[in-house]
């Protein structure tokens, strides 16, 4: 996708919802019809100008078409995202220490790591580590694995 | 009021507060978590891609369950250390640990190339010991005086301090970030901090239902998302990594004294980097840039810049770790960010309950103080390092992203859910981080989106008491002494820059 068109069609979306936002501060009950809705009004006023001014500038401007790239290796891009939230989901019911134990190394992988000692080393030495600093010491609570 | 009076100058007045102060930071606890803290600091510093901002940011939530002091004493530790640290890899590889320290490269990396990157690295650590120890003892002096300053701040003020915040994102648009898309951004920011209780009704505003949102969206896990996960997403998603010259990490480095009137740059770089500090959304990056230029200007040989001029690694140094203290001005007196690490160090005073404000400096001076302290005490520490060990730090910026990635990442996401105990929270630090991404792509200030988050609610509860107070009318936002200097200040951050932007773009149009 251009860069531009992306940039206009996020544009157009702050302007909806600042006309939406701004619609919706009729609903606001009582004492906050004096004075949250009027601050949200404000805020609603101040991004829907920006955005309008912005996408203005955004037409005026001659066509670019440089293309709008997340990322240069889409494949691990995207696989990272995916195992982020892979990993999210799983985190309450296989704990940290497995969900991460599974993680790190498969994402060390799909990044190019072949070194499979260092591979090992490095994730035992971080749930070492969190174990000795985070659990031991802080007392931080993680979830511990809950599959039945 | 005699009480407050006293208490507010524990420091200058008192000197017997002072040494309990320092009996607090002289503890062994405090000083093993101040030297584990600006150790951690120079190595995170040291590896290319990790920020201050990021290590600052993914430690906040651990520090929940640690004693408030210790936990700000291993922030600010690592904020000093990594402030310093970026400028070793910077120096000896050409590959700055951090922004901060690209300025540091243009001159520090080609000394090491002639052989003097020994001369260099002692340059660096001495300008940045010496701007932080300046910019610390700025902040010590001067923030008590300005905290006292808020005490006459109503709602209607408070509401001017946030904009005036708001009005400092302007200053963070640059060639990549448009100075409306920074605003823009900036008051998206403030929508977002809307999410959640309306405190003034009580009734949910835009959570789509969701319990989670009750309390609003959460800044921590948006700081991870935003400064720590988005570096690791465009890690991984590189094709290729840029090969390192380690050339200079082989050849012999001379070891010598400083060079002679070095002395003038460090202190032109403390003081420069100390007031761009204190400046709301101005960031060490353009502190050490900044601090660079000026000392391109006064140098007797100008020839030299670029290739090899210690005179631009002292300035750029101390201005950038000068940034350290002077961030923390505004920040701990007035609740405004210096700069994102300062932010992040935000967090942490709020999560233990520590509100930014006079209160910092009379019921909770038993924590800020032994914290302001324990920042000597951090650039002590690297002063010790990089004198001693700084060459052998360098290999740091040799780690693999393919090992660096997954690590950051497992933490982030423990960051994330540790400080509610949400899963919900680590969903909202992935979302901030793909969407974050695409604003940055389109050439939108990540800063400046956090500086809205923070500073919404602090300008919503101004707005909001203050029309309680006007009776419904907006002119009591305009009505005391202060909140007319607030206005001049915001119209002179606002007008100068909005000027520029006219006159760059239309000007070049018509033309």
């Amino acid at each position: 996708m251009i860069k531009s068109s992306v940039d206009r069609y996020f544009l157009i979306l702050s302007v909806i919802i600042s006309v939406l936002v701004y619609a919706s501060t009729d609903e606001f009950p009582g004492i906050a019809q004096k004075t949250s809705a009027v601050y949200v009004r404000f805020l609603a006023v101040c991004f829907g100008t920006l955005s309008v001014i912005q996408l203005l500038l955004n037409l005026l401007k001659q066509d670019e078409f440089e293309r709008m790239d997340l990322a240069d290796h889409l494949p691990r891009f995207f696989g990272l995202l995916a195992a982020l939230i892979l990993f999210a989901i799983f985190f309450e019911s296989l704990g940290f220490f497995i969900a991460a134990g599974i993680f790190i190394p498969v994402i060390a992988y799909l990044l190019g790591e072949r070194n499979t000692i260092l591979i090992a080393l490095t994730t035992i030495g971080i749930l070492s580590g969190v174990y000795l600093i985070f659990v031991s010491v802080l007392s931080v609570n993680l979830p511990g694995p809950r599959l039945w | 009021m005699y009480q407050f009076s006293a208490s507010i100058y524990p420091v200058l007045g008192c000197g017997r507060q002072l040494m309990e102060y320092l009996e607090i930071v002289f503890t062994l606890p405090a000083l093993v978590t101040i030297v584990i803290g600006a150790f951690a600091g120079v190595i995170i510093g040291g590896m290319p891609g990790l920020t201050a901002t990021m290590a600052v940011g993914l430690l906040v939530p651990f520090t929940y369950t640690m004693d408030p002091t210790l936990g700000l004493m291993l922030l600010g530790g690592i904020y000093c250390g990594a402030m310093y640290g970026g400028s070793i890899p910077a120096i000896l590889l050409n590959t700055p640990g951090t922004p901060a320290a690209v300025a540091t490269a243009l001159e520090g990396y080609p000394m090491s190339r002639k052989g003097e990157g020994g001369v260099a690295l002692k340059t660096s650590v001495v300008a940045s010991f010496c701007g932080g120890t300046f910019s610390t003892i700025i902040l010590l002096l001067f923030a008590p005086i300005l905290a006292r300053q808020a005490l006459n701040f109503g709602p209607a003020e408070t509401f001017l301090l946030a904009i005036m915040g708001l009005a400092g994102i302007v200053s963070i648009a640059d060639e990549k970030t448009s100075l409306l898309k920074a605003l823009l951004t900036g008051v998206l920011g403030m929508m977002i901090a809307i999410i959640g209780t309306d405190d003034m009704s009580g009734s949910l505003r835009y959570t789509a239902g969701l319990i989670e949102l009750i309390d609003g969206v959460d800044f921590m896990p948006a700081l991870i998302g935003l400064f720590s996960m988005i570096q690791m997403l465009e890690l991984a998603g590189q094709k290729k990594h840029v090969a390192i010259d380690t050339s200079a990490l082989k050849g012999p480095q001379k070891r010598s004294k400083l060079p002679k009137g070095i002395s003038k740059y460090i202190a032109l770089g403390s003081g420069t980097g100390t007031v761009i500090g204190v400046l709301p959304g101005e960031g060490a990056t353009i502190a050490a840039f900044i601090s660079y230029n000026f000392s391109k200007q006064i140098s007797k040989v100008k020839h030299l810049f670029g290739k090899g001029n210690p005179e631009g690694v002292a300035a750029a140094e101390a201005g950038n770790n000068g940034c350290v203290g002077g961030s923390l001005v505004p920040t701990i007196t007035l609740g405004i960010p210096g700069n994102s690490v300062a932010a992040a160090l935000m967090g942490a005073f709020i999560i233990h309950g520590m509100i930014p404000g006079p209160e910092l400096f009379t019921v909770y001076a038993d924590r800020t103080y032994p914290f302001i302290l324990s920042l000597f005490v951090a650039n002590i520490t690297f002063l010790i390092i990089g004198l001693s060990v700084a060459p052998y730090l360098a290999r740091i910026a040799l780690i693999p992203p393919s090992i660096m990635v997954p690590v950051v990442c497992a933490l982030a996401v423990l960051g994330s859910y540790a400080l509610n105990q949400s899963v919900f929270d680590v969903y909202l630090m992935i979302a901030f981080a793909f969407f974050g991404l695409i604003l940055k792509k389109l050439g939108y200030s990540l800063e400046a989106l956090i500086l809205g988050l923070i500073l919404g609610p602090i300008a919503e509860g101004g707005f909001s008491q203050g029309m309680i107070i006007g009776k419904g009318s907006p002119w009591i936002f305009f009505e005391s002494d202060i909140a007319k200097t607030m206005w001049l200040i915001i119209a002179i951050l606002l007008l100068p820059p909005l000027y520029n932007y006219y006159k760059n773009h239309f000007g070049a149009r018509s033309k």
